[in-house]
């Protein structure tokens, strides 16, 4: 895949690279700020880009506004924002309209290499990766709260993952279960929530999130 | 230009300036705000005096009922002169003239709550029974050195036209006014002959000479007055004070969280993130399980992770260090000498200071002089830095000196009026002497425990 990086932290960029190339990513650009992600976008024509949220000159959200002026202007380049905090509204308007080509993750994650090279393909893909942090503030704030309850523990774990964006084989592994005990857990849970079943992932996400944020 | 005969021009000057003509404006105008109540009093004891008759009146004296009388309208008056706003109204036009007139800036006093408890419109009252004597003595000093002695001038120019009478004829002589001598016709300086006059001119030109001297005594007593009396009143101005040293200190508390939060954010955060992903990709590079699939590439992995949380160490003690320097808990003295150590121009530091001030006011002393020490070392090019520490009287007093090129200025460079604004939370001063060439003199001022006046 074809990445470019944009993040100030010139320690915390080369680290990036370093194990996104290891991967076998090929890392076009690495840039500093928003605008020259901008740039950088638009002359390497990336798969993903994996960018920053508060990066120069007002060290505020200027990733985040990149990010979605990216999604606006180049619909097929998938984009994965890093922020050492996580806000559920800028989480919000990332997912606004559609969740496909969407990440949003601590910067803690990229310590677990698998599961970070993991979301980074997921979003290149087209998928969704949201961050545990955010799908918990999402299930601790969402007004339906009351309404899982007549989920089992294990299906709330299922719920959540599949929030964070991953497919049935992905809950599968990091719940270690097998593929048909996870789609059966799955098929209970939207019959419990009276959601109607979804043929691919992103629906699934985008009918989840749609739950949990209504 | 300096030396005898430049004050002596400046002496000669000194009535042809724009201050000598604002002064003088000031004193003419400033009499009649002070007028209506003296007219007051005056215009009610002559009428019961004179017009009423019995029994206010007594062998054309006013009598001790019509004294009392006239008392109590000139209390009424006052009354109503300060429930009405008027008194505040005609101190807010004095404000204005010496504003305008003789730079005299004095805060206006905040608006009134109640209408006869108003303590900023009493005083103001009080300005201007003071100002009635004040206001005359200025008339006295603008009526008998400026006006008397522009006349005196002109004794020469006119004595030979009017005064050319036939020999015999004796004409009575024409009175000079002076300060010493002002009661005219009856006076004893008395010109009868043409030389005589030069003797007037003289006179005159000197009571020009002396006339802005005077005039600026004159005019000093009213400032006074004016500072003391109209402006917002000592309690209201300490309250002014401390809501704006309270506002500094709070935005000063805001900046300061989020300067950490950054410095947290840039450096030990981001270098504990790398080390997670440098251990994370290490790990790896070991495999799961069994033999080791890319040693040298986890060993130098490892390596980076192991660099990574040595900095984030110095990071992390960096910072907490900055918020609170754990050797202050020993006392100033050894935070000083710690902080002498380590400045990067040789310091040499003198402490005595024997009874302790509260932490509050070390560390505000102890982070003057780090930032100061820090100032001195980006811009003064000093070769040496003297700290001394003393305290006299209840006041801490924090003296740093530098040789080097002077200049600090605390309009330019924020840092110095920063801390001039946390210091004067605590009703502390900083005083700086710093002329271009050097060398620099600060003076941190605090009190040994904040909120003790």
């Amino acid at each position: 895949m074809r990445i470019v990086i944009a993040e100030d932290a010139a320690l915390f960029r080369a680290g990036l690279v370093r194990l996104l190339e290891d991967e076998g990513h090929q890392v076009c650009a690495e840039v500093g700020d928003g605008e020259a992600l901008l740039a950088a976008v638009a002359s390497q024509r990336p798969d993903v880009v994996v960018a920053d949220i508060r990066m120069p000159p007002t060290f505020t959200d200027e990733g985040l506004r990149a990010a979605l002026e990216l999604r606006l202007t180049h619909p097929g380049t998938a984009v994965l924002v890093l922020s050492q905090y996580i806000e559920t509204r800028y989480a919000a308007q990332l997912l606004h309209g559609s969740p496909a080509g969407v990440g949003y993750l601590l910067k803690d994650r990229v310590a677990d290499v698998a599961e970070f090279t993991d979301a980074v393909s997921r979003v290149a893909a087209g998928g969704t990766a949201l961050d545990r942090e955010v799908v918990s503030q999402l299930l601790a704030a969402s007004r339906h709260a009351g309404d899982l309850d007549p989920l089992t523990p294990r299906e709330r774990d299922v719920l959540a993952l599949m929030a964070e964006g991953r497919s049935n084989a992905g809950v599968a592994a990091a719940l270690v279960l097998t593929l048909g005990t996870v789609e059966k857990h799955v098929a209970s849970i939207f019959g419990k929530l009276g959601l109607p079943a979804s043929e691919t992932d992103n629906r699934r996400v985008l009918a989840v999130l749609r739950y949990l944020g209504s | 230009m300096t030396g005898p005969g430049a004050g002596a021009a400046a002496a000669v000057r000194a009535p042809f300036t724009g201050r000598a003509r604002r002064e003088m404006l000031f004193c003419v105008l400033g009499l009649p705000l002070s007028l209506p109540l003296p007219v007051v009093s005056f215009a009610v004891t002559i009428w019961l005096a004179q017009v009423a008759g019995p029994p206010w009146t007594a062998a054309g004296n006013p009598s001790w009922l019509a004294l009392l009388a006239a008392a109590a309208v000139v209390v009424l008056t006052a009354v109503l002169m300060v429930a009405t706003g008027l008194t505040r109204a005609l101190g807010a036009a004095t404000r204005q003239a010496a504003g305008k007139l003789l730079g005299e800036q004095v805060a206006a006093p905040p608006p009134p709550r109640t209408r006869l408890g108003d303590g900023p419109g009493w005083r103001a009252m009080a300005y201007l029974m003071l100002k009635f004597p004040a206001g005359l003595a200025q008339w006295y000093v603008v009526g008998v050195f400026w006006v008397a002695g522009i006349v005196n001038l002109t004794y020469p120019f006119w004595w030979l036209s009017f005064r050319n009478h036939s020999p015999g004829v004796r004409l009575s002589p024409v009175p000079v006014i002076t300060p010493f001598d002002w009661s005219g016709a009856g006076g004893h300086f008395q010109v009868t002959t043409f030389p005589g006059t030069f003797a007037a001119f003289g006179a005159g030109a000197a009571m020009l000479l002396a006339a802005p001297w005077v005039t600026r005594g004159v005019v000093a007593a009213d400032r006074w007055l004016i500072r003391g009396l109209l402006g917002p009143g000592r309690t209201a101005q300490r309250l002014h004070d401390l809501e704006q040293t309270r506002a500094l200190a709070v935005d000063d508390a805001a900046a300061r969280l989020r300067r950490l939060e950054r410095d947290l954010h840039d450096g030990a955060q981001i270098r504990l993130a790398t080390l997670a992903m440098n251990l994370g990709m290490a790990r790896k590079k070991l495999g799961d399980q069994g033999g080791v699939p890319d040693l040298a590439a986890a060993r130098e992995l490892v390596g980076a992770a192991h660099q990574n949380a040595k900095d984030a160490l110095v990071e992390l003690r960096e910072l907490a260090r900055g918020i609170h320097p754990p050797v202050l808990d020993n006392g100033l003295a050894d935070a000083l000498a710690s902080l002498a150590a380590t400045s990067a121009i040789p310091a040499e530091l003198a402490v005595s200071v024997p009874v302790r001030p509260t932490p509050a006011i070390e560390t505000i002393a102890y982070f003057c002089a780090a930032e100061l020490l820090a100032n001195a070392a980006k811009h003064s090019e000093a070769n040496t830095i003297k700290i001394f520490i003393t305290e006299r009287s209840g006041l801490l007093a924090l003296q740093i000196t530098d040789d080097g090129l002077g200049g600090a200025d605390p309009a330019r460079g924020s840092g110095l009026s920063g801390l001039a604004q946390r210091v004067a939370v605590v009703d502390g001063r900083l005083d700086i002497a710093s002329p271009p060439g050097g060398p620099t003199r600060i003076i941190v001022e605090l009190p040994l425990r904040a909120g003790h006046r």
